[in-house]
């Protein structure tokens, strides 16, 4: 781990609370690192495992789906199923060997942009504690020696 | 009929609040223009300062926000701020309206509300979303309505600089005050009310000690956006309160100098959700204390809401009126002294904060508009309307909702818009859907089988994104993506002359995907989706990328890495977008019938309103006649001739051409999409079966009279419900005069295991007969054992006037309920008296029960599982949205009103009877039924049946089809995804945001970084 790594950070906003969060941090200009990168869905309930077990494939360091407060979900209970999936990618995580930290579900209201800018805050700088992510690593090591 | 040839087709609404607009969108989806004015530079009144509310305890401006976002644009709505009415000339169907519009100094369409001249001079100008410290003048969503800014001239001291501050040219020096009449059908006011100002009063310390707040002063301090950031913190000295007390009824319920006689109607509810929320918050460390006097949680679900506040949450309940709040100065507590029914020596306790609850009052600006508009007001200030006209103001054409008619909540507020909306509608004709207002565009080109030229188009936004990245480098990197065609910098790309360029350049380039860097799809997606039509692009091929609210405005401090980000934002897009296809959007031509299911006050009254504005309506009522439970009904508590009304109701429905009455008849079966049912009905003595084509259906099945076996009610004559004795007194007034005794028992059947929820209707019923037997004969003793009293509203005026004519109120405990004992000659109830401390013994000539309604089980499970619809627990149908959408249901194209909803009296089930029509009409005024793009697709050989899809979708929507595979019905699939992520065989796609955009967004930020 070097002192100039900067962490790459997935987050999935659901359009009705956390996209709509960071779009209130955004006015409010409270500011966030860079390191996170949004992309919207719909609701939370449309991240899928696979979606998020890629982000980390592809080269994030670090993950999190962002819904509504619980009870508050635009379509009932999206939120809840993500945060039940979210807690099985950490499991999973877990068996292979990478922290499950690095996965997280966070809930916000759309008023709250303030929480989405420390969330953004805290996220980055526990993954920056725990350093590059191994997946990345190792996806970068098996790639050089497919090339060689 | 109510309908006027006239060539004026537009409905005035004055008052942007919750409620105006509510009716003004009514009014404009069912396509009528409307005109809405507010006094304020944005719309959204009192509740855009709500921190949470009840019963949900959501933050319900995300739900809302859409609304107000939908009235910038919607094509009909005229939306006027800053405007006030001047003069009211003519008469319904073709008033002449003098409005004044005062200068804003800023051009509405050019401000992008990018806030320069706000950091420059912000002494001047007037926005607040969200930001100000001074409570509760800010807004909590970063929406406001119109988008702009609005300057405060008198504050201006150099207009030139203001002018150069603003780079988009928006700034207006010259703007002047302008006059304009317009001709329009119908008004509806709307103007809300004012909350009391507590610091009149010399008792309770209001504006007086620091740590005596009003309620909502109280939500803004607990809110996320308030002065402190939601951590509650007392006003004196920044700290933490431990102990909070909430005193009810302030300025209100009063007879003093400075109180108002009614009563407020939301405070006992706001009271319990800023306690739940701070208990919520806060739990063990803070203790939360209401004095009341009655606890009038009398709407849907809400008596459970009180249940959980005290039994879950903890909140200490204390029926007492304080006498007053004295601070010691020392500390900045503050001391309440009070006294309680069983114990008539006054106590005092000590509280870190005391909160007001402070109720509605009209202001003297109401008072003059309703002077101008030729509106008789009631003696309290509020519009004068009718028991079975409960929206039309005194002067024809002029209707009302919302707090201007009465305190209320806000469920109320919105299906009396709704309600009003479909009155004022009546004035003018329903337009014929002609299509033209979509057919604007040019035919789409086919770009299936082209490879993706993408444009990418970024904005700078004047200094917004320009000076923190250099738009022009960034382009110039964005222009080496793979799949880029063209890339440019816009400025302001919302602009019209940027929009123009882009249309052309998109022509020019044979450009077939779009990528916008700018500002949030939230607000701009809509704008260049249109763009995108006018090119004949299909509206789904632009993808917005936020490098304004999600890059340069947060890290403005840090250019190089924001431009970075830009960099990899822009990418994601490209990315993504080109895998973006086509979509269609889904829409089926409308049928324009109408079921109404239930034949009483509700479903006649919606009928006749819907058959009035042209469209065939089929009435179908179990029973052989019209009219439902209020039959049995007499006389209000108003007075008004309950049997008369109801008589003239179903002669003037059976009488009428466009309405087909099925008495005797039941629903066997249904099946179809919104906008285009088919329900199977067994009709007439001989229950022949026919089918109903129809477009939307009304659910008004009402509810029944409950008849619990408790306190002798069957087996002996004298016991009666209020049901029986309003008919005894109308039918057999002699007998009613000669009781010397009469006793009422209050909550028979309701607040109770079993039937927890309150009949709402019961209070008023036992004052209305209370009053008429006093009327018939004044020496009679009349004892009501009551549990609170709930006369809401102006009901309290009567609750005063029986108490006056010597009817005794005794409370009772739910514990210590009243007993009754009866033998040939003599009925006695035994009730524990709390302030006496002990029992009396009253004998009674009759025993009247005040037993209430009760759900139709039976017939709202059958219809519920017939038309997939969700009940509430105790078997009332259940509607979209308990707080904004009260009247319409979760499945598109049904709607609820009257007591098949919740309990309520004849004139609120009339409203909402209105409102039905009203919001049926939204649909109805369209041939076509859009459905959207966005909702999920199955590929059937992929699916293997595993009926996960079916479990989890929040709506119940896919379902096994007969070959076996898992369909989902892009009518009735709300596009969220969850079955989608949840499929095992990956057999399902939502369309929009389809699992190889999402995987290319990935591609495009991690492509070049490993």
């Amino acid at each position: 781990m070097t002192d100039s790594f900067e962490p790459e950070i997935v987050a999935f906003c659901c359009h009705y609370c956390a996209y709509t969060a960071a779009d209130m941090a955004g006015s409010k200009r409270i500011s966030y690192p860079p390191n996170v990168k949004i992309i919207r869905v719909p609701c939370t309930g449309k991240v899928d495992a696979i979606h998020i077990m890629k982000a980390l494939e592809k080269g994030a360091d670090g993950v999190y789906v962002a819904g509504c407060l619980e009870g508050d979900c635009h379509f009932k209970t999206g939120n809840i199923r993500a945060a039940h999936r979210v807690r099985r990618v950490q499991a999973l995580l877990e068996e292979i060997g990478v922290e499950p930290e690095r996965v997280e579900m966070i809930t916000m209201s759309a008023g709250m942009g303030e929480r989405f800018a420390k969330t953004a805050r805290d996220f980055t700088e526990k993954i920056r504690q725990l350093g590059p992510s191994p997946v990345k690593t190792a996806a970068r090591d098996f790639r050089r020696r497919a090339v060689s | 009929m109510n309908t006027r040839e006239t060539d004026k087709q537009s409905v005035l609404v004055i008052g942007g609040g919750v409620g105006g607009i509510r009716a003004a969108l009514d009014l404009a989806e069912s396509r009528r223009d409307v005109v809405l004015i507010d006094k304020s530079y944005s719309i959204g009144g009192l509740m855009t300062r709500l921190d949470r509310t009840f019963p949900t305890n959501n933050c319900d401006l995300c739900t809302i926000s859409p609304h107000l976002s939908e009235s910038g644009r919607q094509l009909r709505l005229d939306l006027k701020p800053m405007t006030v009415v001047e003069q009211v000339e003519g008469q319904a169907g073709d008033f002449r309206v003098t409005i004044r519009t005062l200068p804003r100094y800023i051009d509405v369409e050019k401000c992008t509300a990018c806030g320069e001249c706000a950091e420059k001079f912000p002494d001047w100008i007037r926005f607040t979303p969200g930001l100000d410290p001074r409570a509760p003048t800010c807004m909590r969503y970063p929406q406001a309505t119109p988008y702009a800014f609005s300057v405060d001239a008198d504050k201006v001291t150099d207009f030139d600089a203001l002018q150069k501050a603003c780079k988009v040219g928006a700034i207006i020096t010259d703007d002047k005050e302008k006059t304009e009449t317009l001709s329009v059908a119908s008004i509806i006011l709307s103007t809300g009310a004012e909350l009391f100002d507590p610091a009149v009063l010399d008792n309770f310390g209001g504006g007086q000690f620091p740590n005596v707040v009003t309620g909502l002063e109280y939500e803004r301090l607990m809110s996320a956006s308030g002065p402190t950031l939601g951590q509650l913190a007392r006003p004196s000295d920044n700290k933490r309160p431990a102990r909070v007390a909430w005193i009810q009824c302030v300025g209100s319920r009063g007879i003093n100098r400075q109180d108002v006689p009614y009563c407020s109607s939301v405070c006992c509810m706001y009271a319990l959700k800023e306690a739940i929320v701070t208990k919520e918050r806060f739990a063990e460390d803070i203790e939360a204390s209401i004095f009341y006097m009655d606890m009038r949680t009398c709407g849907k679900d809400y008596e459970l809401y009180l249940n959980r506040a005290v039994n879950e949450y903890g909140v200490n309940l204390v029926r007492s009126r304080p006498h007053s709040v004295v601070e010691d100065p020392e500390t900045g507590n503050l001391v309440i002294t009070y006294a309680t029914d069983d114990d008539e020596r006054h106590k005092t306790e000590v509280f870190d904060m005391v909160v007001l609850s402070t109720g509605f009052r009209i202001p003297a600006s109401t008072r003059e508009l309703a002077g101008r508009l030729g509106i008789d007001l009631n003696e309290h200030g509020y519009a004068q309307t009718s028991g079975f006209s409960p929206v039309a103001t005194s002067r024809p054409g002029i209707y009302v909702c919302g707090v201007s008619e009465s305190p209320k909540d806000i469920p109320e507020t919105m299906i009396q818009a709704s309600a009003a909306a479909a009155m004022a509608g009546t004035q003018l004709h329903l337009e014929q859907d002609t299509g033209a207002e979509e057919e604007d565009f040019p035919p789409e080109i086919d770009v299936s089988g082209q490879d993706p030229r993408v444009g990418v188009f970024v904005c700078d936004c004047g200094p917004n994104i320009g000076d923190v990245i250099t738009v022009s480098a960034l382009v110039e990197e964005v222009r080496s993506f793979p799949g880029v065609a063209y890339a440019e910098a816009v400025g302001y790309g919302c602009s019209k002359e940027s929009m123009d360029k882009m249309e052309s350049l998109i022509r020019e380039h044979g450009l077939n995907r779009v990528v916008i860097g700018g500002c949030s799809p939230r607000t701009h997606e809509t704008k260049f989706q249109d763009m995108m039509r006018c090119c004949g692009l299909n509206k789904y091929l632009v993808e917005i990328v936020n490098i304004r609210d999600q890059d340069t405005w947060v890290h403005t401090d840090r250019p190089a890495d924001a431009t970075r980000k830009a960099v990899k934002m822009l990418e994601m897009g490209v990315h993504a977008v080109a895998r973006a296809h086509p979509l269609m959007e889904h829409s089926l031509p409308m049928n324009q019938n109408v079921l109404v299911v239930g034949g009483g006050v509700t479903g006649m009254n919606a009928a006749l309103i819907l058959s009035d504005q042209g469209f065939r309506v089929y009435l179908v009522e179990r029973e052989a006649r019209l009219g439902g439970i209020a039959r049995n009904i007499r006389a209000t508590l108003e007075g008004d001739d309950v049997g008369r009304y109801i008589t003239e109701l179903a002669e003037k429905v059976t009488a009428d051409q466009r309405i087909q009455v099925l008495t005797q008849s039941i629903i066997v079966d249904h099946k179809g999409m919104p906008g285009r049912f088919t329900t199977g009905i067994q009709t007439g003595p001989r229950m022949h079966y026919m089918q109903i084509e129809h477009g939307v259906s009304i659910l008004a099945t009402g509810a029944l009279a409950n008849r619990p076996g408790q306190y002798l009610l069957g087996e002996d004559d004298r016991v009666m419900t209020q049901l029986d004795m309003d008919a005894k007194i109308a039918d057999d007034p002699e007998s009613v005069r000669s009781m010397e005794q009469a006793v009422m028992i209050q909550c028979v059947g309701s607040r109770e295991p079993g039937n927890p929820n309150c009949s709402r209707i019961c209070c008023q019923s036992a004052i209305k007969n209370a009053l008429r037997m006093k009327n018939l004969n004044p020496d009679m003793q009349i004892y009501v054992l009551y549990r609170d009293m709930r006369t809401y509203g102006f009901q309290e005026d009567y609750y005063r006037e029986a108490r006056k004519q010597g009817v005794k109120f005794i409370r009772y405990e739910p514990e210590r309920r009243p007993e009754v004992r009866a033998d040939k000659d003599d009925l006695a109830v035994c009730v524990y008296d709390e302030v006496l401390g002990r029992s009396l013994e009253i004998s009674a000539d009759a025993l009247v029960l005040s037993t209430g309604l009760i759900a139709d089980d039976e017939t709202t499970e059958d219809l519920s599982v017939m038309f997939h619809l969700p009940r509430s627990d105790d078997g009332y149908f259940l509607e979209d949205h308990v707080k904004l959408r009260p009247t319409d249901m979760s499945v598109r194209g049904f709607f609820v009103a009257g007591t098949a909803h919740a309990p309520k009296s004849i004139r609120e089930s009339i409203t909402q009877a209105q409102a039905a029509a009203g919001r049926a009409q939204t649909l109805l005024a369209k041939q076509w039924i859009n459905l959207g793009a966005s909702v999920a697709k199955v590929e059937g050989d992929k699916c293997a049946a595993c009926l996960i899809c079916v479990r989890v979708c929040p709506y119940n929507v896919p379902y096994i089809n007969a070959e076996g595979y898992s369909e989902i019905d892009p009518a009735r699939c709300h596009g969220c995804g969850t079955c989608v992520a949840d499929c095992p065989a990956r057999a399902i796609q939502l369309m929009q945001y389809e699992d190889d955009q999402i995987l290319a967004k990935l591609d495009g930020l991690f492509e070049r970084m490993n």
